[in-house]
């Protein structure tokens, strides 16, 4: 019993298992009983975000290392100790927050979207924060690995039965795409136990990290797997299935949290095991990102589905990401893991936004808006906000985050060439012009419809859904500098090992 | 002359004399006293309870060679007598109401279980060549019969002529391949012939020679390509409680005899090697692909399965290895217990959703809709499912895990690629049930037979629990069920 | 080592050779004068009725099959008969096991009808 005791309270198990609670308390409701299911979902997942707050009040800033490590042998076979063990630094931090804040807001968004089969919506969507939460923390291989395939299954079911009219398609495609990266990455895994009898981050970097030719197929073979999650150029072709088919809040979790899986493993696991073949490979990761950069922007451009379109500023946008932690310097991989929390909070209220024009006229034709200022000028001002966020405008989020990025990228000796950059700042420019293409074709103009004449104005809900990430976006646009706090000493250690 | 049998030698084989003395017993009730064929039924599931005990009461015993050495009483064979006696037990939960309600029910058939379970019980126990082969026409005669036992229905029979004649045929292989091992050993005796090869005294060429003809007998049995051609008829014509049976036990009862031969006596016919990479690697493939088209579920069940004997064969091919080769036979235990909890799962949801035997109910469009009607139902379905595909936590998983780590520290890298790259295949069929069970509307109809309910419930919550929980405890188990003489 | 097998050989070969040159011999010097009645089917000399390749009621089968099945399972206990003194009390009972068996194939055959003819 005081080994369950001391389990649950550590703060890091805690975080990651306390959306178990509601998962049992949901089962044992009644299906009818819809509106108390919302809120004990809703009540979970908050409690789980002050939880991670609390993780947050114990974490030292100044303290580069991991963090509040829990590491407890888990189960030995034939000579090999699978460890349990779960930790936190710098890098990881943030995302632990972004998912634990995502999680409640998109179970609000749903309120009124979700009507059949609430039960099981919410049961899968707290297992999804378990998954989610467990990749973040996990240090150990095997466990990592465990928390990895786990979230595909909710998700796989999110998109499957609430998405849209292909979802079927949309969701085994998901599964298969990802699912054929991360076996992968299982048998480099495998190979690394086999190497170094342990599955354990901090154990094996304690050997040293691998050497020889070797490292560089277990880095293509763990990049397979992060590659096709970010997803990268040109392996991102179930994303835009995956979000115009899944449901608001699928998406919300989707581009918030689920494609920063990808770019956390590569910095997290790429980088520090394999540093040689990281620095090796790191220009053509960086010409991938950058053609995914401008092939993203392009391609959003005329779209006349909304979803799409933000699907496609994703791959864009995750193309920064991915060319900041490619560069290999301090700016790069603070802006890159800055971008992932921006990327997590504006496209997260984007996908918000088109859900709840979706819900009123169940369409996401652009051609079928137009002049919505007039009749929703809450939400238009809202939309603007969250779209000068997403397009990068100085003073918001997404400003602070690219321009890291792009100094980063123009600063690194192991990238070698300013074109990248040069390259992915046209991409700025690009999502400039789709993204307010698209504000204009929806809120400006006349009012010529018939349909959106009387629509609804926002509730108080769907404020209070979209408030928090709406303040998040001024105060990392103004006011940057607790971010960078939490990340600079860990990236710093990071690059030092990695540089050496 | 002292009396050449001990009560040391009757207490090795406990379960076994048990359950045939129960059996024989049983038959002649059955048609003197029993009016009641249900009474049959209970009677045989108690018998194997009975037989489960004793052999949970042979663990943890030091290996014993009885009956002048024709059998052996080591731990390995102990951990599947046991798992034969559970699997004999759930074998009979699952076809009682079946066939009650098809009016297919006779007692023979319990007894018909009962003795194919001595012989895949004995399968695991052998120490003798003569041991092999007459365990393995014990277990299988049995099965020929059960698997035509929906009489007159055609395919039904055609299954169980087809499952005879080509079982026959590969007796047959089976009988030459013992006579070849014979000839180079000159012995039968398995612990004899080890010593025999030890010191260099056979003849190998004729010994790879046997082995290989002993492969292909066994092969048969477990269904790996190209031995596989029966597998989907004789599934799909069988009954649905006797093809869940065979799926999950016939499969053991062969991996428990070619782990025995392979990883004991057979390392030094390490040229077989690249033959049973070919195999696993073709089993995965074949299996897989051919799956793939399935709209049957019997069929897509028993492709199925000869993929997954391919994963298990994957971690066999270490055999040669002398310090790979325990950890090869826990790998493959662990698994064929993940597998067989899936298997029996599975099938058994196929029983309660079968509406007129071999007829109604057996397409995978009759899923569609289940998750709404019996949420339970439909979960524990998704559960074996993902464990076939190998998706954390279920047990399938770490089964997989296990044998890869086998097969990539054995360093064969392309056999491991094949195996992970054929589950994503897996991953479209198994999904497209899941997907039709809860994305698809639909009006399934489901019998309401708490027994086969429970049993399907019972799987998937240990499916799903065990991995997490007693993952490390089963494989240690595992582990220990090494291989010994003496 | 195969020479200890020789004799069998020898054997083998001299009995096949024996019966053929025998019928072959027959078939050279015999008279050969066929009539109608001698190209008829023997049949312990009645004269037969209809044609010879008919069907049978299956009683016929389930009987033969029963009667090989105890008749095989007879022919085992004649080694132990040989033995059965140098075995003493250990091959009595192993004997009365075997008999137990096939007696519990026995009982089962005919309390489940197969022995009846109707």
């Amino acid at each position: 019993m005081s080994g369950i005791l001391e389990f649950v309270t550590h703060p890091l198990n805690a975080v990651t298992f306390f959306p178990l609670v509601g998962v049992v308390a949901i089962l044992l409701l009644a299906r009818e009983k819809e509106t108390l299911i919302r809120w004990v979902a809703l009540g979970t997942s908050l409690i789980t975000f002050v939880i991670s707050l609390g993780v947050l009040g114990l974490f030292n800033p100044q303290d580069p290392g991991l963090q509040l490590v829990y590491d407890r042998p888990w189960f030995t076979v034939a000579g090999w100790t699978i460890r349990y063990v779960m930790g936190v630094d710098g890098l990881s931090i943030l995302l632990l927050l972004l998912t634990t804040l995502l999680t409640p807001i998109a179970i609000l968004s749903t309120w009124t979207a979700i009507q059949e089969r609430v039960k099981e919506f919410m049961i899968f969507f707290l297992l999804l924060e378990i998954g989610m939460v467990g990749v973040f923390l996990a240090l150990d291989l095997f466990l990592f690995y465990i928390f990895w395939e786990f979230t595909l299954v909710p998700m796989y079911f999110l998109i499957g039965m609430w998405g849209g009219p292909r979802r079927m398609y949309a969701a085994i495609k998901f599964f298969l795409y990802t699912m054929a990266g991360s076996i992968l990455m299982l048998l480099a895994i495998v190979w690394l136990g086999l190497h170094y009898g342990t599955f354990s981050v901090p154990d094996i970097l304690a050997q040293g990290p691998v050497m020889g030719p070797v490292q560089y197929w277990l880095f293509l073979a763990f990049a397979a797997a992060f590659a096709i999650k970010v997803p990268m150029w040109p392996l991102h072709s179930w994303l835009p299935d995956a979000h115009v088919e899944a449901p608001t809040a699928g998406s919300v979790i989707l581009a918030g949290v689920l494609l920063k899986m990808g770019t956390y493993g590569f910095l997290r696991f790429n980088m520090s095991l394999f540093p040689d073949a990281a620095k090796y490979y790191a220009p053509w990761v960086a010409l991938l990102a950058v053609i995914g950069i401008v092939y993203g922007a392009i391609v959003s451009f005329p779209q006349r589905d909304v979803k799409k379109l933000v699907a496609y500023s994703s791959v864009s946008h995750l193309g920064f990401v991915m060319l900041g932690l490619f560069a290999f310097t301090p700016q790069g991989i603070e802006g890159a893991i800055l971008q992932m929390i921006n990327h997590g909070i504006s496209t997260g209220a984007l996908f918000l936004i088109v859900g709840m024009i979706y819900e009123r006229r169940h369409t996401r034709d652009l051609d079928a808006f137009g002049g919505l200022w007039k009749v929703m000028p809450v939400y238009a001002v809202l939309s603007l906000i969250t779209a000068l966020s997403s397009m990068g405008l100085p003073g918001l989020n997404g400003f602070v985050g690219e321009f890291n990025i792009l100094l980063g990228a123009l600063g690194s000796r192991v990238l070698g060439s300013y074109w990248f950059a040069g390259f992915a700042a046209l991409g700025v420019i690009l999502a400039a012009v789709y993204m307010l293409t698209m504000y204009q074709k929806v809120f400006l103009g006349p009012l010529d419809k018939e349909e959106n004449k009387c629509l609804q104005d926002l509730n108080w809900r769907e404020v209070v859904t979209l408030l928090p990430l709406i303040v998040l976006m001024f105060w990392i646009g103004l006011y940057p500098k607790p971010f960078f706090a939490l990340m600079h000493p860990a990236v710093e250690h990071l690059l030092q090992a990695v540089l050496k | 002359m002292t009396v050449p049998v001990t009560w040391q030698d009757v207490a090795a084989l406990l379960p076994e004399f048990f359950l045939v003395v129960w059996a024989s017993a049983l038959l002649l009730l059955d048609v003197f006293w029993i009016r009641e064929k249900r009474t049959t039924a209970w009677l045989s599931a108690l018998g194997f309870v009975v037989a489960l005990v004793l052999a949970v009461g042979q663990m943890g015993r030091a290996p014993l060679l009885a009956f002048r050495g024709m059998v052996i009483a080591d731990a390995f064979s102990v951990f599947l007598v046991a798992l034969f006696a559970l699997s004999g037990l759930v074998g009979i939960l699952l076809a009682q109401d079946y066939l009650a309600r098809n009016g297919i029910e006779r007692g023979e058939f319990y007894v018909l279980l009962m003795f194919s379970v001595v012989g895949m019980m004995l399968m695991a126990r052998v120490a003798d060549l003569v041991m092999i082969f007459l365990a393995l026409e014990l277990f299988s005669l049995p099965l020929y019969v059960m698997t035509g036992f929906a009489r007159p229905r055609a395919d039904s029979e055609e299954a169980a002529l087809k499952y005879f004649l080509l079982g026959a045929f590969a007796s047959g292989f089976m009988a030459f391949g013992i006579a070849l091992v014979y000839g180079a050993t000159s012995t039968t005796s398995l612990p004899h012939m080890v010593d025999v090869i030890q010191a260099g005294e056979a003849d190998l060429a004729l010994l790879t020679a046997g082995a290989a003809l002993v492969l292909t007998g066994l092969g048969f049995k477990i269904a790996t390509v190209p031995f596989h051609m029966w597998t989907p008829d004789v599934y799909h014509g069988a009954p649905s409680p006797v093809s869940g049976f065979m799926a999950a036990t016939a499969k053991m009862a062969g991996f428990a005899a070619l782990l025995r031969l392979f990883v004991l006596v057979f390392p030094v016919v390490a040229d077989l090697t690249p033959v049973l990479w070919a195999l696993a690697a073709l089993s995965m493939v074949l299996g897989n692909v051919a799956a793939i088209a399935q709209r049957n579920i019997k069929r897509l069940l028993a492709y199925s399965s000869i993929a997954h004997a391919g994963y298990m064969l994957s971690a066999a091919v270490a055999f040669a290895d002398p310090h790979l080769g325990p950890q090869a036979v826990a790998a493959i235990l662990f698994y064929l217990v993940a597998y067989v909890l899936a298997t029996f799962g599975a099938w058994g949801v196929v029983i309660l959703l079968e509406r007129r035997i071999g007829q109604e109910g057996l397409l995978l469009e009759d899923y569609a809709g289940l998750s709404r009607q019996y949420p339970g139902l439909a979960a524990a379905m998704a559960v074996f499912m993902l464990s076939f595909i190998g998706v954390p936590p279920t047990l399938g998983f770490f089964g997989k895990f296990y044998l890869f780590r086998v097969v990539l520290d054995a360093g064969f890298v392309g056999l491991a690629l094949i195996g992970v790259l054929t589950s994503l295949v897996s991953a479209y069929y198994y999904l497209r049930v899941v997907m039709l069970m809860y994305m698809k509307p639909g009006e399934p109809i489901v019998r309401r037979e708490p027994r086969v309910q429970a049993t399907v419930l019972a799987a998937a919550a240990l499916t799903l629990f065990l991995g997490l929980t007693a993952a490390s405890s089963l494989y240690a188990w595992a582990t220990e069920a090494i291989l010994r003489f003496g | 080592m195969l020479w200890q097998y020789v004799p069998i050989a020898i054997m083998l070969v001299l009995s096949m050779g024996l019966a053929a040159l025998i019928v072959a011999l027959g078939h050279l010097v015999g008279p050969s004068r066929p009539t109608h009645r001698k190209m008829i089917p023997y049949e312990s000399g009645m004269v037969p009725i209809g044609p010879g390749m008919r069907r049978q009621p299956i009683r016929f089968y389930r009987i033969a099959m029963l009667f090989l099945l105890f008749d095989i399972e007879v022919v085992f206990l004649l080694p132990w008969a040989v033995v059965s003194r140098k075995l003493g009390l250990f091959g009595f009972i192993e004997a009365l096991i075997f008999i137990a068996i096939l007696l519990v194939g026995y009982l089962y055959a005919w309390k489940g009808g197969a022995l009846e003819w109707e």
